[in-house]
């Protein structure tokens, strides 16, 4: 990382002396390389940087934000005047003053560490791996055709540095890898089923091997096979429900992190994502869900998809448990949040590129793993279904209503997985959802996604996860 | 700093002995944006950048570089790092030369002097959004005020060499009132302030329509949706008809060739690069091919995909003046409306829904174009034509092909909708829609 910190001080510097009370200059290189391929034969290679600076001001309690990438100082210089300026011209229309809070920043650098960097990935190796992908499963199928198989494979190192006029000031390397996978299986008789499929980690090229992408994707697709040829329609009376824990990460990210981010409680984001149902004076009384109802965010697991130590603001990372044994518990603050609600910031604050100002983010959300087998999970159920992965999913702008529609998945019968049935819908809401946890299994599982917040929207790479999960009795719908 | 074209012309210059292709398209933009919340400016966030973008073919070898820097300097030491690359990559399926550069004929009217001037102090027009939603007696509103100015410039190794500076304005507003709320949406590329008012008091004007909730049971209805809600799924269905979505597996256009009925009669679709009353206007394309405005789907009748050359080539046609580079994309939307004023279109629903806005579309099976979206704000249950409450937060599941041809009637109004959930910039009518699957929670 060349880029001289000199410069993010001297903005510091010409930005207090302007009149903002805080001033925040972070430098942000994202770099890397994409590799395309449908059905085997390459489409291009793209190689991205976006590389610049954003200044986050707060001048006579109005917040500004400038970004630019003319890295000269008197680019800089132009930003930060546009950033105070605005700021000050918008004071007026405030009724209170935007404070944040005192917290103990970082003076520190980090970096993760791999086996194969990222610039020894060659574009020779993911164009082998797509081919290999695409080889591979028009082999293995025998009753349907693949008339699709799109393969994309990234490299991303993103590189930060953090000042601000409190004496943050961090500097941070975080390289990650992707494969995402579109695959359409098709039948004459019983139509298309689609399935998307990611893979995404902070790490190097080492992850090429550990993700066994091949394999993974040859069992989907044999299994998704099944469920297309054989497939039937599911239950009309309710069941025990077994939600796999793809989908159980989703439910949480969606349904437990999204509506505990203090700026959407705020109504920050009202006109975008929308608010949340929780309201401030429910955290620490309003029961959820049952005991079991435990969701963890943390951005300090080695090797997330979300990983941080610092965010955005210089604040250290920890875990927070947003719900905790069914009660709504603490919820994602930034400085700024966590003036108005009288506490700390967790620091929740995260920006995409250099070009975004720093938002309430999630990193990796999971709901906590139990002790038993799956085999245990679902030896009691008489019939039941199980819903093992999902294409189509929604949540309403109070994150209550929420649908995840069944992709892979499988009657349970006599406490075993028997036939596949077809898109089954399950339609709950958040307290639904929650109150109906029966069990959960111990196999804690991750799966990687790009969450999207804020305006301009910013798209920031998070884990989710969980457990298999039963619920008690749910009717369950059809797609369309 | 460099003017975008010289810089254009040197990359092209230094590069094109190297490479069979190189294109460079530069886009400097000064962007402003104002964010409402609790009726009061949460941020006020400022861009000044600069993007380049290249593209470089060698042997039908494709790459693509994209990059924010300030001088040729630095594209070519850019390109310098990525140089080995290009030998390495295979061909490309969707390789096809850059096209011979063709006469382009302006599109006059994208730039608004008034525009740039209010980017200086945009406090004022904020004001006026918000007290424009205030006057219909709502309790608080959230929103956000775009201005931009930007210049595109693109030369390529044929000899094209293009340049258009544009501006447009982008507004929304989400009024509160107790339990309801209502929002409306406003792009454009030049400031109208009647326009940016009527943001404010549609936004009020459904927050305030009821003060009433009404009960719904999951089922079939008759629904009208208003501009936003079109305006949503008609990026879908553009997008859709991207020739690399169709390629992809993520095109219900997989299944259709053109000339094939797929919609209601009264149902017109067309990709308008060529109306510079709407935002992304352009005269030319990413690979200097001029624009023209083209129906996607004509009276029912599926039309045209939308091509870059490369596509165009993949499938035997020819280019619709729509690269993206490797990507085809529609530039502005219009849906063609029909007759009815709004009061005869509610008039005409006599039982069912009002859906006024939606967000979180996503689909089960893009090939099948199953979908389904969620309704947020004033959602209103419609029995004997009076409006007797706001049906809350249900959700729209059907199918693209169900849903376009139960289309009846259209709106003869259109408006200029773009916003955080309709991208595309479209103009849309109200709709009336037969017979539309609305869902919520079982538990």
């Amino acid at each position: 990382m060349s880029f001289d910190e000199g410069l993010l001080m001297w903005l510091v510097d010409e930005g207090s002396a302007l009149g903002a009370s805080y001033v925040e200059a972070r430098y942000q290189n994202d770099y890397g390389l994409t590799v395309a391929l449908r059905n085997g034969r390459v489409l291009g290679v793209a190689s991205f940087k976006e590389e610049g600076v954003g200044i986050r001001v707060l001048v006579d309690g109005s917040l500004g934000f400038a970004a630019t990438n003319d890295l000269r100082r008197e680019g800089l210089r132009e930003a930060l005047d546009k950033a105070v300026s605005r700021a000050r011209s918008m004071a007026s229309l405030r009724r209170r003053p935007i404070q944040f809070t005192e917290e103990k920043v970082g003076r520190t650098s980090y970096e993760i560490l791999t086996r194969v960097g990222l610039g020894d990935v060659t574009v020779e190796s993911l164009m082998g791996l797509g081919k290999e992908v695409y080889e591979t499963l028009v082999k293995l199928i025998n009753q349907v055709k693949l008339p699709v198989c799109t393969f994309e494979a990234r490299t991303h190192m993103q590189e930060k540095v953090i000042v601000t006029s409190e004496g943050a000031r961090v500097r941070s390397r975080v390289p990650r890898m992707s494969l995402s996978a579109n695959l359409v299986l098709m039948h004459p008789q019983k139509g298309t089923l689609q399935r998307m499929k990611d893979f995404e980690s902070s790490g190097g090229g080492e992850l090429l091997k550990e993700w066994r992408p091949v394999e993974t994707l040859a069992e989907e697709v044999k299994d998704l096979e099944v469920v297309l040829v054989r497939g039937v329609e599911p239950p009309r009376e309710p069941v025990d429900v077994v939600i796999g824990s793809e989908i159980v990460g989703l439910l949480v990210h969606e349904s437990a992190g999204h509506p505990m981010e203090a700026d959407r409680i705020l109504g920050r984001e009202a006109a975008q994502a929308g608010e949340s149902y929780v309201k401030p004076d429910m955290i620490g009384r309003f029961r959820i869900g049952s005991e079991l109802a435990t969701v963890i965010e943390d951005p300090t697991i080695p090797g997330s998809n979300g990983f941080y130590l610092y965010d955005d603001e210089g604040v250290p990372a920890r875990a927070r448990y947003l719900y905790k044994e069914g009660f709504i518990n603490e919820a994602l603050h930034n400085r700024h949040t966590a003036s108005i609600f009288g506490t700390r910031s967790n620091a929740a604050a995260r920006a995409m590129n250099y070009a975004s100002e720093p938002i309430i983010r999630m990193s990796n959300t999971y709901l906590k793993p139990g002790n038993m087998s799956f085999e245990e999970l679902i030896e009691g159920v008489d019939v039941g279904v199980f819903m093992k992965s999902y294409m189509e999913w929604n949540i309403d702008d109070i994150r209550w209503n929420q649908r995840y529609v069944g992709l892979e998945t499988y009657m349970i019968r006599n406490g075993e997985l028997a036939e596949p049935i077809r898109n089954p819908v399950l339609e709950v809401t958040t307290q639904g959802f929650y109150s109906n946890v029966m069990a959960v299994d111990k196999e804690l599982k991750f799966y990687p996604g790009t969450c999207g917040k804020g305006e301009p929207s910013q798209g920031v790479p998070v884990w989710f996860g969980g457990p298999d999960v039963k619920l008690s009795k749910v009717r369950l719908g059809v797609s369309a | 700093m460099t003017e975008p074209m010289e810089i254009g012309r040197r990359v092209v210059e230094r590069l094109r002995s190297s490479y069979d292709d190189v294109a460079v398209l530069l886009r400097t933009r000064d962007k402003v944006m104002v964010k409402l919340w609790n009726t009061e400016p949460s941020i006020a966030q400022s861009w000044l950048t600069t993007e380049v973008a290249l593209l470089l073919t060698k042997s039908k070898r494709v790459v693509i570089l994209g990059f924010s820097v300030s001088s040729p300097e630095e594209v070519f030491k850019a390109v310098e790092n990525i140089s080995g690359i290009v030998e390495r990559v295979e061909e490309s399926e969707l390789y096809a030369p850059l096209p011979e550069p063709l006469e382009v004929r302006p599109v006059e009217g994208m730039f608004d002097p008034g525009l740039v001037h209010a980017m200086n102090d945009p406090g004022p027009l904020t004001w006026k959004i918000i007290d424009a939603a205030l006057s219909q007696g709502v309790e608080k509103v959230a929103g956000a005020l775009t201005l931009s100015r930007e210049l595109r410039t693109l030369v390529t190794s044929k000899g094209f060499e293009g340049g258009e500076e544009k501006t447009y304005v982008e507004t929304y507003l989400r009024a509160f009132k107790g339990e309801f709320s209502g929002h409306w949406a406003y792009g454009s590329s030049h400031i109208n302030e009647y326009e940016i008012r009527r943001v404010g008091v549609r936004a009020g004007m459904y927050a305030t329509i009821t003060n009433s909730k009404a009960d719904l049971q999951p089922g079939r209805y008759d629904v009208v949706l208003s501009p936003l809600v079109v305006g949503n799924l008609m990026n879908y269905v553009s997008f859709m008809s991207s020739a690399l979505a169709v390629l992809m597996g993520y095109s219900m256009f997989i299944k259709y060739r053109p000339g094939e009925r797929i919609a209601s009669e009264k149902l017109t679709l067309v990709d308008t690069p060529r109306d510079p009353t709407l935002p992304n206007a352009t005269s030319f394309d990413d690979e200097g091919v001029p624009t023209y405005d083209k129906p996607i789907i004509e009276r029912g009748v599926f039309r045209n995909l939308l091509h870059n050359s490369g596509t165009a080539s993949k499938l035997g046609v020819q280019s619709t003046g729509n690269s993206g580079w490797l990507m085809p994309t529609a530039w502005n939307l219009r849906l063609e409306p029909g007759n009815l004023d709004e009061e005869e279109l509610a008039s005409e629903l006599r039982n069912g829904v009002i859906i006024t806005n939606n967000w979180y579309t996503r689909l089960q099976n893009y090939v099948e174009g199953v979908f389904s979206t969620v309704v947020r704000d004033a959602a209103l249950l419609v029995k004997d034509g009076e409006i007797v409450g706001d049906v809350g937060r249900v959700r729209i599941a059907m199918s693209f092909p169900e849903l376009l041809s139960n289309v009846e009637s259209l709106s003869k109004d259109v408006y200029d909708i773009k916003w955080w959930e309709v991208q595309t910039p479209i103009k849309a009518p109200y709709i009336l829609v037969r017979n539309a699957n609305l869902t919520k929670p079982h538990m």
